[in-house]
């Protein structure tokens, strides 16, 4: 079952002044990853039936991105889950670049959560085409530690696995971290339980020992829809945390205010050194920036504490993009971006990201991440959008998770939030299904065009239409890959 | 053990009767029946199986639901839940909305299901 079957054989040497041969998994550095990879021929997508009708189990799509093959835009396999009722939503790698030291480590398997089942499935992808489901963990196992509502995965050295988790065992606060082991059996809590009350997503950097999390929600308040009276009630999160990666503690909390409410989606710059990262804001649509300035002066708890002063210091946020709300002559109320998704490229030149509200997909020139600077912008379904059909094609939602090239030069997307969230504000999607676009990016030139001859059609799946998410590709990409 | 009829009702489709016992939930008779319902955490936290109810048979009025004749209808009388319903808002719970996954019939009820009853619960706050 492990992944990491030689790895009792290899010194346990993560020093990084020592120690940096490439013998495992990913690239060694984020630039290897550009130079090394090939084009992506394939795409891992979620796919999900759960709250139609439609009585089938969600499943993990693999989507052909070769254009050269005969089944090109097409989806040629469909891994359907044990079960109904899981909302497939965010998955991950069991291992990464950062484990890229550790020999006989594999990039092979997938954790698919359920969002709403809290159920953990395993996908072996040694078949690159044709992966196959080898490994559930039921809801009840999940339970037991007071825990549900899976959401990021992200495979941390030494071949274990984290996952965020949004709620306790009841749907309710405070939510926290599940760690599998390398044969994927849950090993236990991360942290010591109660550090934070929500949870959404996170992002690690190592070489720094710091983990930022952020929040969305208990369960039981974003499962069912979007009540704007639980944003009045303070239901809704608007802080993110600064953990000690190493003990699992939380060292510094922000928050954001109401300019930063609901802050999802978070990324570290991928260089490893870097202490720079950016989060949305999605109901505030707002960008943040945030990163740690260090101080000469030591912190008052340690001079307290009498223990030997530590290299002082803090994070710091900063609002760096804001997205206005837009007027719409059949909207009562003006309509805010909704920025649900955001992803940096490989080389940390360019954010991106979707405003799925207004349909719009932005491209950021970040090479100062303190002053980022417009690159471009696709306007593309959703309610504002420019472009609502493609190949006579209509859009029902706007662009929502975002996938780039490991080269820069592709950015895919779907359409789908999350199924009760998608009924409440594109209720044509139930009926349609998604799609995945593609557009085309000139990094040099910091431009974006719609490739129109690329479609993927997840309304014509056999069983009726169904609502494609996260994508991944098979050798690593911009929003696992994470460097020791 | 009692037995009760429970019509499922299903919002631009079918309408069928199961049989559910006392200490089952409708979701779990609808499985063993073949007759599907949308569902998702089946701990009373995503609301994904909502129904509404709409009729109770020979129930006492009560709650500020009502029938399609303008009777008053309690969930209370038609179920007992099995763990609190966490995804229902007392609004909902007021308007006849019923957690099906937790739900444990005790009588003889009629109750709307289906994917779009889902929806009834939140509204787009903009529109």
């Amino acid at each position: 079952m492990s992944d990491a079957s030689t790895t009792d054989d290899v010194e346990p040497d993560h020093d990084h002044e020592h120690h940096h041969d490439h013998e495992g998994p990913g690239y060694s550095t984020p630039q290897a990853a550009i130079e090394e990879s090939e084009r992506e021929k394939l795409a891992y997508v979620m796919s999900l039936y759960v709250g139609t009708d439609v009585d089938e189990p969600d499943f993990v799509a693999v989507v052909d991105l070769d254009p050269e093959s005969d089944t090109y835009c097409d989806i040629v396999d469909r891994i359907e889950m044990p079960n109904r009722g899981d909302e497939l939503h965010h998955f991950g790698w069991n291992a990464c670049s950062s484990s890229c030291h550790v020999e006989g480590l594999e990039r092979r398997h997938l954790i698919v959560p359920g969002q709403r089942s809290s159920r953990l499935h395993v996908i072996d992808t040694k078949d690159r085409r044709n992966p196959e489901l080898v490994e559930v963990i039921e809801p009840e196992e999940v339970f037991e530690y007071d825990l549900s509502a899976p959401h990021t995965v992200h495979c941390v050295p030494d071949g274990k696995i984290l996952i965020s988790m949004l709620g306790d065992a009841d749907g309710e606060l405070p939510g926290g971290f599940l760690e599998l082991n390398d044969d994927f059996e849950i090993e236990g809590r991360w942290e010591p339980p109660g550090e934070i009350e929500m949870n959404y997503d996170y992002w690690y950097q190592p070489r720094q020992n710091v983990m930022v999390s952020t929040e969305w929600a208990a369960p039981k308040t974003y499962y069912p829809g979007f009540d704007l009276d639980d944003v009045e009630n303070g239901e809704y999160g608007q802080r993110i945390h600064f953990w000690d990666w190493e003990n699992g503690t939380v060292e510094q909390t922000i928050d954001l205010g109401e300019e930063g409410l609901i802050p999802l989606e978070v990324r570290f710059l991928h260089t490893p050194e870097s202490t720079h990262g950016f989060v949305g804001a999605a109901l505030s649509s707002n960008i943040f920036h945030f990163w740690r300035e260090e101080s000469a002066a030591p912190r008052a708890a340690d001079e307290a504490s009498g223990d030997e002063p530590r290299a002082s210091g803090e994070y710091r946020v900063e609002k760096a993009i804001d997205f206005e709300s837009r007027e719409h002559d059949d909207w009562d109320m003006p309509v805010p971006g909704l920025t649900t998704d955001i992803l940096l490229s490989m080389d940390d030149r360019y954010l991106f990201g979707s405003n799925w509200l207004h349909g719009e997909v932005w491209m950021y020139d970040v090479s100062d991440p303190a002053n980022p600077r417009r690159a471009d912008t696709l306007s593309v379904g959703g309610t504002f959008g420019e472009v609502q059909e493609v190949q006579g094609r209509e859009l029902a939602a706007g662009p929502q998770m975002l996938q780039l090239s490991l080269d820069g030069e592709r950015l895919y997307f779907t359409t789908s939030l999350f199924s009760s969230w998608d009924d409440q504000f594109y209720p044509e999607e139930a009926e349609r299904g998604s799609v995945m676009l593609k557009a085309d990016v000139d990094p040099r030139n910091g431009t974006m065009t719609l490739d129109e001859d690329f479609l993927v059609d997840w309304g014509e799946c056999p069983a009726g239409p169904a609502r494609a998410h996260e994508i991944r590709w098979p050798d690593g990409d911009c929003t696992s890959d994470v460097w020791q | 053990m009692a037995r009760y009829d429970v019509t499922l009702d299903r919002v631009g489709g079918p309408t069928r009767t199961i049989e559910v016992d006392e200490d089952e939930t409708v979701l779990e008779a609808s499985r063993r029946s073949g007759i599907p319902l949308p569902y998702g955490c089946r701990t009373g936290a995503c609301g994904t199986c909502v129904g509404r109810l709409l009729a109770i048979e020979g129930a006492e009025s009560g709650g500020g639901a009502t029938d399609a004749d303008g009777a008053p209808i309690d969930v209370a009388d038609a179920f007992a839940y099995r763990r609190e319903p966490r995804a229902l808002k007392p609004r909902h719970r007021n308007d006849g909305y019923v957690l099906l996954c937790i739900a444990r019939p005790r009588a003889n009820s009629r109750v709307a299901v289906g994917s779009r009853v889902q929806t009834e619960l939140v509204d787009n706050p903009w529109k």
